[in-house]
């Protein structure tokens, strides 16, 4: 299992570019989408960076790529709103644990 | 009453994980053919079909797209002809020009399931990327791709459909 630690690298161009190009492209889509899917993209972009990361990632790492990839590819806020919310709460809530991981007290600032 | 017919169009489903079993290139090419059987304003038809079946291209079309979540083994492009539009009158953007965009795909589709291809249409993607890939000219107008493959086994959940079409 490789090391933990905030100055890792884990991503290569081509992965980097994917993601780069999803996020303008997705942006242009927004433009005429119907709100409810700005979530939807926002996540498929975190699914996309946690495809690429994964193979190299750390424990901590890799539990919040875990957690992003329990939320369907096709999920949106519409009927369970409620439900949607808790969701994505979940999520963010494992990002939080996975940036006070990688980045413990003692970690340069 | 024809039930073949109306079984397809019954069974006919979006699929967004494709395997990766090539498309045979007959079989695109039926599914290309049936956009002319597609009911079309004043049959002046002012939609180009530019089918993708070159590997490259079709990954790099995915990375433009937001909304194509599926990797497609084909694909077929629909644009809008809007120099030829003009030159007929239309303003580029008469609803009358999208809405043939429409039968076109929904002929498509089933054209699709006719020769056993599982499809999804995708309209949300950047027109200005796609339009750079395929190198297509100024009076191009890219707006909604067919993808083309075989289902896998497993799907993501359909989207809600919160609530069905309304009926007089
Ligand atoms: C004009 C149009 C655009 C669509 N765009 C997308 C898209 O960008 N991505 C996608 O996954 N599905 C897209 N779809 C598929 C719909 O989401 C799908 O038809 C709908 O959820 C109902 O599913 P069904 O066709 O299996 O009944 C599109 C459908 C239409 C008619």
């Amino acid at each position: 299992m490789a090391e933990e630690g905030a100055g890792r690298q884990l991503l290569s161009e081509a992965a980097a570019v994917e993601v780069l190009a999803y996020l303008v492209t997705a942006a242009r889509t927004q433009i005429d989408e119907a709100a409810e899917y700005a979530p939807l993209r926002l996540m498929t972009a975190a699914q996309k960076l946690a495809d690429s990361i994964s193979a190299d990632a750390s424990a901590p790492v890799r539990a919040l790529i875990a957690a992003i990839a329990t939320m369907p590819v096709t999920a949106v806020p519409r009927s369970d709103r409620d439900a949607y919310v808790a969701r994505v709460d979940e999520i963010c809530v494992a990002a939080a644990d996975c940036l006070l991981a990688v980045n413990p007290p003692d970690s340069p600032l | 009453m024809n039930t073949v017919l109306y079984e397809a169009l019954r069974a006919r489903r979006v699929t967004r994980n494709m395997t990766p079993e090539p498309v045979d290139s007959s079989h695109l090419d039926l599914v290309v053919q049936a956009a002319r059987y597609a009911p079309n304003a004043g049959n002046r038809r002012l939609q180009t079909i530019v089918p993708v079946a070159d590997q490259r291209m079709l990954q790099l079309l995915r990375q433009v797209s937001p909304g194509m979540v599926a990797r497609p083994m084909a694909a077929v492009v629909i644009c809008i002809d809007t120099a030829r539009a003009v030159d007929f009158g239309f303003d580029p953007h008469a609803p009358g020009l999208f809405i043939d965009v429409g039968t076109a795909a929904a002929t498509m589709l089933l054209a699709a399931q006719a020769v056993g291809l599982a499809s999804c249409p995708v309209t949300s993607f950047s027109r200005a990327a796609v339009a750079r890939l395929l190198a297509l000219g100024p009076g191009q107008d890219p707006r909604l791709i067919i993808c083309l493959g075989h289902a896998a086994a497993d799907q993501p959940p359909a989207m809600d459909a919160s609530h069905q079409p309304a009926h007089a």
